[in-house]
């Protein structure tokens, strides 16, 4: 089975870490892959759900521990993984978030970059001096 | 009457230099409020208009959908070429009517879905979220109002430059920013002559925030490298933008502006009498 790349399907992504997430949340005790792979509405290889596994872990959603010879998981405690996950769903549902959200941050044509970096320099400069 | 009846749809072409002006000499916060209000009736008076010549319009139409009484011969005789105009504006007003109708959907939606998610956690004003994605916004909910932030944000950020954050997202809540965008939306989608207010409004209203962040933080400074920090680290997605039209971005105009002395008639500077 060829490796999906990633980037384009980010949004498929998103949705099956939360299909995991709520699959591994229906466990009172740490499970195995194997276990989450039999619940999950959608077929997919043992391979898949542990990329899903371990990017969850990355982002703290998840955690394992060693079980004999595989890892038994379990949704982390604190809530904070799973509402980043949503929010990320939400966000990247919207092409234009900038038109609902007020957003801190701004794309950035090559020239703003520039010319900002130059200004920050220059604040910093003289703040220096 | 003539083609005057027409003005209102026109009138909005005045948007483009006023909103230009008023960006460039007004305070943010005066700015924001004659902005969106200027939005607000240019797009009434212009879809009243359109609804106007929808009528006529309709009148015509075998079987007149809407009562006969409100379509006056009067008002006819005053629009000019009033068979293709008024058919013309049939669909036009359809289309402002299911634009606005999107734009609110869509608002809404956002909102709820993005307080859904983070329903969750703890009851707290800020929401820190762990993600790789560098993102900062203001969900406004009344008083249950929330600043959601991601800790890869917060990491480029020193202590100043996090609170200048905060700061500039709680001032968009407070001054119920989100009004004004949806405004300036909606009155965009009623007539496309206001698209440069839409664009006008949202530049100036981050101008309202970066002040009062500035303010309260005490350093222009701060708010200045938070931002531009902020913009450089999630470079990820450059904007389509024509080499035309590569005047300089919001972005670094208003970094030039918090490196600039404040503006005049600055917030807790009450004019004193001359």
């Amino acid at each position: 089975m060829a490796r999906p790349d990633p980037r384009p399907q980010r949004r498929a992504q998103g949705e099956l870490e939360t299909q995991v997430l709520t699959v591994l949340r229906t466990a009172d005790v740490p499970v195995t892959a194997a276990w989450v792979q039999e619940r999950l509405d959608a077929e997919l290889a043992y391979t898949t759900v542990m990329t899903v596994l371990s990017r969850l872990l990355e982002k703290q959603a998840v955690t394992r521990v060693r079980q004999g010879r595989s890892f038994a998981w379990s949704p982390a405690a604190d809530e904070a993984g799973l509402a980043a996950l949503k929010m990320r769903k939400v966000l990247d549902r919207e092409q234009d978030r900038r038109a609902v959200l007020a957003s801190f941050i701004t794309s950035l044509p090559e020239d703003d970059e520039r010319l900002l970096r130059d200004l920050l320099d220059q604040a910093a400069d003289e703040s220096a001096g | 009457m003539g083609v005057f009846v027409l003005l209102p749809l026109v009138l909005p072409l005045t948007a483009w230099p006023i909103a230009h002006l008023a960006t460039q000499h007004l305070h943010p916060r005066t700015a924001t409020g004659l902005l969106s209000a200027m939005a607000a009736v240019m797009a009434v008076c212009s879809t009243l208009c359109l609804g106007l010549l929808m009528v006529v319009g309709t009148a015509q139409l075998p079987g007149n959908p809407l009562p006969d009484g409100w379509s006056d011969p009067e008002v006819r005789e005053s629009v000019p070429h009033d068979e293709i105009v008024g058919k013309a504006a049939i669909p036009v007003l359809l289309t402002v009517v299911m634009g606005c109708g999107r734009t609110l959907w869509r608002h809404c939606r956002v909102r709820r879905q993005a307080h859904a998610a983070v329903a969750g956690l703890r009851d707290t004003s800020v929401a820190i979220l762990p993600d790789d994605e560098p993102y900062a916004y203001a969900l406004p909910a009344g008083p249950r109002d929330r600043i959601v932030v991601t800790t890869a944000l917060l990491a480029c950020l020193n202590s100043p430059e996090r609170r200048a954050l905060f700061a500039h997202e709680r001032s968009h809540l407070t001054a119920r920013h989100h009004r004004h965008l949806l405004i300036a939306q909606l009155a965009a989608h009623a007539n496309p002559f206001l698209l440069p207010l839409r664009t006008a409004v949202s530049y100036v209203t981050e101008r309202w925030a970066d002040e009062e962040a500035a303010r309260s933080v005490g350093s222009r400074r701060a708010v200045a490298r938070a931002i531009g920090k902020a913009a450089l680290v999630s470079r990820t997605t450059p904007a389509p933008m024509l080499a035309a039209l590569a005047a300089p971005g919001p972005l670094p105009r208003r970094v030039a502006a918090l490196l600039a002395p404040p503006p005049r008639h600055a917030p807790g500077h009450r004019s004193s009498p001359p």
